[in-house]
């Protein structure tokens, strides 16, 4: 489903060439829930932006569904966001004017036809992350998790063949945070292939398989045999609060 | 590209931020209002300029004792315009259609009965009549007999016969023409007063050869008027005019002429005066401000597109092309001249019914200056939006998102 072969990105200012990514393969299949995990400057979030079709690598291959974006114009990446990919970004990145509702509507605006059932779908998404009841609700009148999950839905809306999300629970604190991962997880139950980029284990281990960059190279990628269960322990942090 | 869905994104931004937007505006808002309240007086006095050419007579080529430039009145003191001019004139110019002299005075004493005032007299030539379009409306006008005899008959104007005969016909009686006694033959037509305040109708018209002999004592003409057959004629005929009186007046410029003809083209230039050349700047300025106003809404829109990175970064994440970015400030930069041309064009347009009321402006309102505004707006919505909305859509989209 996702095949990256040998990537490698270096950036190039006047004369001094810095490599950040230096041949970085793997294959992810359909319906996994994959973390990317390392340190700030291992090159995380280069590899996110080339896997998000932002950018391209300097180097190597990325397939995704079947198509090699390496050699597509930016107006082919444009579309091929649009109806592969779904961002969920660390600092939710709503718009603050507009409701939930046409906030999770915005990708489909720059699908082409508009679909008929876009409002439709949008429902649907917020109903599936659960905020039905705050479908006209503003940004500013949600909590942080309640915006991420808003964004969520926004990734969900078109359908796509990857979530992938960059530091989702960054901006959120650990309830917040939990509610936001329980939602990945049970939208891995459903199939979804989710590509989680963060640099915290604890949020790492909720994913069915991680991988660990260092220095512009993956040096680890193993399954995770028990992943954390978020919907457990949100349950087990609402029985410590009753108990106190 | 779903081109309403993008253009809705852009009034929604601007609806958003409607203390910016009404920044943006208010250049397009005051350059258009400005615009058509200029048009409004400029139409105003093209259509006064029209009205005076018209009054003047397209085909008339007027020929004034005196010299002088531009639209000149005829001076009393020179003596130099003869009949024999008119004379030279009917034979050696061509396409005429009337020459008809005048020696004219202001201000005679007029009797009649008991009463007396004074009035002006027009000595004039029996087709005086027809090149002025101003028949007797009573009685007879001047005829051939009338100056081969140097009869002593006149025709008076509706005004004079009034003051001297009151509502009685005046026709058949005598008047008093200085000390010299004439018949009343006619009275003219009533003409209405010169927005001068001149009135025409004081007048005693008599013949030319009685005027010239027996009331004037003088050889010389007030002016001749000529006119052609064709106004397409006239600027040649005025040249040949002004040659041909050169040589009888043994006139070698730079002497200056001892008379001066006046056309359609005199009367305009006069009529435009200043207030064409004004108009033209103020024309001038209402496009400045709206350029001006054009380059206020790019700042501010560039400004937006750096305050709106995180959007922008993320609208392409989420697949908009860079067409569509483009779209959307276009649309916005758009939406912001459209609709500031429409309120600066009703502005305007209320400006253009109020002023007269005011001010001695005078403006005509119509349709073109609103669908000229329009244009214009969208042409400036599109130039100074083409900036902001390239330099929206050229951002990289990893660095926006930051």
């Amino acid at each position: 489903m996702i095949e990256v072969e040998g990537i490698e990105k270096t950036y190039t200012s006047g004369s001094i060439q810095t490599p950040v990514l230096k041949g970085i393969s793997f294959r992810i299949e359909a319906g996994e829930f994959i973390a990317i995990m390392g340190a700030s400057g291992t090159g995380k979030s280069t590899l996110m932006n080339i896997l998000g079709c932002l950018d391209k690598p300097t180097a190597g291959h990325y397939r995704l569904d079947g198509t090699d974006m390496v050699s597509l114009e930016d107006d082919a990446l444009s579309r091929l966001r649009n109806h592969k990919i779904g961002f969920v970004f660390q600092q939710f990145h709503l718009l603050d004017r507009a409701s939930a509702l046409r906030n999770v509507m915005l990708p489909l605006i720059y699908t082409d036809p508009y679909p008929e059932d876009a409002d439709a779908r949008a429902e649907k998404a917020l109903t599936a992350v659960g905020l039905s009841d705050r479908m006209t609700y503003k940004p500013s009148q949600l909590s942080g998790g309640q915006q991420q999950r808003v964004a969520i839905a926004r990734a969900l809306v078109t359908d796509p063949v990857v979530i992938l999300a960059d530091e989702p629970t960054g901006n959120l604190d650990s309830q917040s945070g939990l509610e936001v991962l329980a939602e990945f997880q049970k939208l891995h139950r459903g199939g979804r292939t989710i590509v989680l980029v963060t640099h915290d284990l604890t949020v790492a281990q909720h994913a069915s398989r991680i991988v660990v960059l260092k220095d512009g190279r993956i040096m680890e990628d193993q399954r995770v045999t028990a992943p954390r269960d978020a919907e457990a322990e949100l349950q087990r942090q609402r029985n410590t609060e009753d108990t106190r | 590209m779903n081109l309403s869905r993008i253009v809705q994104e852009g009034i929604g931004t601007l609806a958003a931020h409607k203390l910016r937007t009404f920044f943006m505006m208010l250049g397009t808002i005051l350059g258009i209002a400005s615009l058509m309240v200029v048009l409004a007086i400029g139409k105003a006095s093209r259509q006064e300029v029209m009205k005076r050419v018209n009054a003047f007579g397209t085909r008339l080529v007027k020929v004034n004792a005196g010299g002088g430039k531009g639209y000149t009145k005829p001076q009393a003191g020179v003596t130099t315009l003869r009949l024999e001019d008119a004379e030279a004139i009917r034979s050696s110019i061509t396409g005429w259609d009337i020459v008809t002299s005048v020696s004219q005075r202001h201000g005679i004493p007029m009797k009649a009965g008991n009463f007396q005032t004074t009035a002006d007299v027009f000595a004039v030539d029996s087709d005086w009549h027809e090149a002025m379009d101003w028949p007797a409306q009573e009685g007879d006008g001047i005829a051939p007999e009338d100056l081969a005899t140097m009869a002593h008959v006149c025709v008076l104007g509706t005004r004079l016969a009034k003051d001297l005969f009151g509502d009685e016909n005046p026709v058949g009686s005598d008047i008093h023409i200085g000390n010299i006694r004439f018949y009343i033959k006619g009275v003219l037509t009533h003409h209405s007063a010169s927005p001068g305040g001149d009135d025409e109708n004081n007048r005693a018209v008599i013949p030319l050869t009685t005027g010239l002999r027996r009331v004037f004592n003088q050889n010389h003409l007030t002016y001749i008027r000529v006119r052609m057959k064709n106004s397409s004629n006239v600027p040649i005929a005025a040249e040949q005019i002004r040659q041909l009186l050169h040589d009888r007046h043994h006139i070698t410029p730079p002497q200056t002429d001892d008379f001066s003809i006046v056309t359609a083209a005199e009367v305009a230039e006069a009529a435009r005066g200043i207030s064409g050349t004004l108009t033209v700047l103020l024309i001038a300025l209402a496009g400045l401000s709206l350029l001006i106003g054009g380059v206020v809404m790019m700042n501010i829109l560039l400004i937006s597109v750096t305050e709106r990175k995180p959007e922008i970064g993320l609208r392409r994440a989420l697949g908009a092309t860079r067409g569509a970015i483009a779209g959307q400030f276009l649309a916005e930069s758009m939406v912001i001249t459209f609709i500031g041309a429409a309120i600066g064009a009703l502005l305007g347009w209320g400006v253009s019914l109020l002023l007269p009321r005011y001010t001695s402006l005078k403006t005509v309102i119509s349709w073109e200056p609103f669908a000229l505004a329009v244009a214009f707006a969208l042409v400036v919505g599109l130039v100074f939006g083409v900036h902001p909305a390239r330099r929206a859509a050229r951002l990289n989209p990893v660095e926006a998102l930051r």
